[in-house]
C-alpha cells in the first residue's frame, strides 16, 4: 500500500527540514504544499527529499492540503496522512493512524489529543476552547468526536475522493468531519501526541470558522 | 418643511453626480440604473413621508414614517454587506482552485534544491 504523507507549510522554515525528515520514516512520500511562505520553506523540504508543491500566494491550511491530496490520488496514493509542519505532531504515531485504514477497519482515521496520550494542552484550550468546538460540531454539524481541531488524519484513497471539502482556511477541520458524516465514511479516532510550541486556535479563530462554515452553506 | 427641503437638495444633489458620472462613462448601465431608481424612490419617499406616516400607523407600527424607512434601510444594507461577501467568498474559491491547479502542475523542481545544496 502506498502511504503518502501531506503537509501543508507557510513560514516553516525552522522546522520543516525535521518535520519531513522524521515523516519520511513512516510514509511512501511526503508531499509539502508550501503555501505562499516567505521564507525558504519551499526549498528546505525539498532538500529534506519531500515533494513540493508550491501555491504561489497564500491560500489557507484548507486549501494546502486539497492541494495535496488530489496531487497524492493523482500519483496513485491508497492511504493519505495529513500532518503539520510545524513540529507538533509525532512522525512515530504515524503507524497508529494508518493501522485501522491498512486492517480494513476504518476508511479515514482522525488524531485525538483525549485518547490516551498524556499531552500539554493549555489549560485554556482544554477547559474552554476545544469543549465549546466539540459542542458546536455536535449541535450543529452532528459529528460527535473528542477532538474536532485536530489536524492529523488518515484516508483511504476512496474516502479522500469522497471528502471534496471547499473551505480553504480552518473550518475545513469542522467540514472534513461533517463530509464523512454525510457520506457515511466509517470512522476511528486514534490517541496522537501533541507538543505544544504555541497556544494555536484562539477563540476567535473559532468565531471565524464558524463563521467561514456559515457563509459556506450558501455557496455551491 | 424645512428638512424635506434640505433631504430633496442632498436627493439632487447626488442625481446629478450620478449623470454627471454616467456622462463621463464612469458608471455601467446597470450600476447607474440601480442608483437612479435608489435615489427617485428616496425623493418620493420625502415627498410622501406623511402619507408613509399614515401608512406605518394603519400597519400597526409605533414608530414614524422616517425611522420604519429607516430601519428598513438598514435591514437592506445588511441584506448586501451579506451579498457582497459572499461573492467575496465565491471568488475566493475560485482563485483558490486556480493556485492549486498551477501546484500540481509543476513541484519545485529539484535544481533549484540543488543550488540551495551547493550554497
Amino acid at each position: 500500500m502506498k502511504v503518502v504523507c501531506v503537509i501543508p507549510a507557510w513560514n516553516e522554515a525552522k522546522t520543516i527540514v525535521n518535520v519531513v525528515q522524521e515523516v519520511k520514516k513512516y510514509v511512501d512520500e511526503v508531499i509539502v504544499v508550501d503555501d505562499g511562505s516567505e521564507d525558504e520553506t519551499g526549498r528546505l523540504a525539498r532538500s529534506a527529499g519531500a515533494t513540493v508543491l508550491v501555491h504561489t500566494i497564500n491560500r489557507g491550511q484548507g486549501a494546502a492540503l486539497r492541494t495535496g491530496t488530489e496531487y497524492a490520488l493523482n500519483i496513485g496514493a491508497d492511504i493519505i496522512v495529513h500532518f503539520d509542519a510545524d513540529g507538533q505532531f509525532a512522525a512515530q504515531d504515524i503507524p497508529k493512524v494508518i493501522s485501522p485504514v491498512i486492517q480494513g477497519e476504518a476508511e479515514a482515521v482522525f488524531g485525538s489529543r483525549f485518547l490516551g496520550e498524556r499531552n500539554n494542552i493549555p489549560f485554556l484550550k482544554k477547559a474552554i476552547v476545544l469543549p465549546l468546538a466539540r459542542l458546536f460540531n455536535l449541535v450543529f454539524l452532528g459529528v460527535r468526536v473528542r477532538d474536532p481541531q485536530n489536524g492529523f488524519r488518515a484516508l483511504s484513497a476512496q474516502a479522500a475522493r469522497q471528502l471534496n471539502w471547499r473551505q480553504d482556511k480552518m473550518a475545513h477541520c469542522s467540514e472534513i468531519l461533517w463530509l464523512a458524516r454525510l457520506a457515511k465514511i466509517n470512522y476511528q479516532e486514534v490517541g496522537v501526541t501533541v507538543h505544544y510550541n504555541n497556544f494555536g486556535q484562539r477563540m476567535s479563530g473559532g468565531w471565524k470558522i464558524i463563521s467561514d462554515l456559515f457563509l459556506g452553506r450558501f455557496l455551491k | 418643511m424645512l428638512q424635506k427641503v434640505l433631504a430633496l437638495i442632498v436627493v439632487a444633489f447626488f442625481l446629478a453626480k450620478l449623470l454627471w458620472q454616467q456622462r463621463k462613462r464612469r458608471l455601467s448601465w446597470t450600476e447607474f440604473f440601480f442608483w437612479l431608481i435608489f435615489w427617485l424612490l428616496s425623493a418620493v419617499a420625502i415627498l410622501m413621508l406623511d402619507d408613509i406616516d399614515k401608512l406605518v400607523a394603519r400597519l400597526g407600527f409605533s414608530g414614524s414614517g422616517i425611522e420604519v424607512l429607516l430601519y428598513i434601510g438598514f435591514a437592506l444594507l445588511l441584506y448586501f454587506v451579506f451579498r457582497l461577501r459572499l461573492r467575496l467568498e465565491k471568488i475566493d474559491r475560485q482563485l483558490t482552485i486556480l493556485v492549486s491547479s498551477m501546484a500540481q502542475q509543476k513541484p519545485l523542481e529539484s535544481i533549484q534544491n540543488n543550488k540551495i545544496e551547493n550554497k
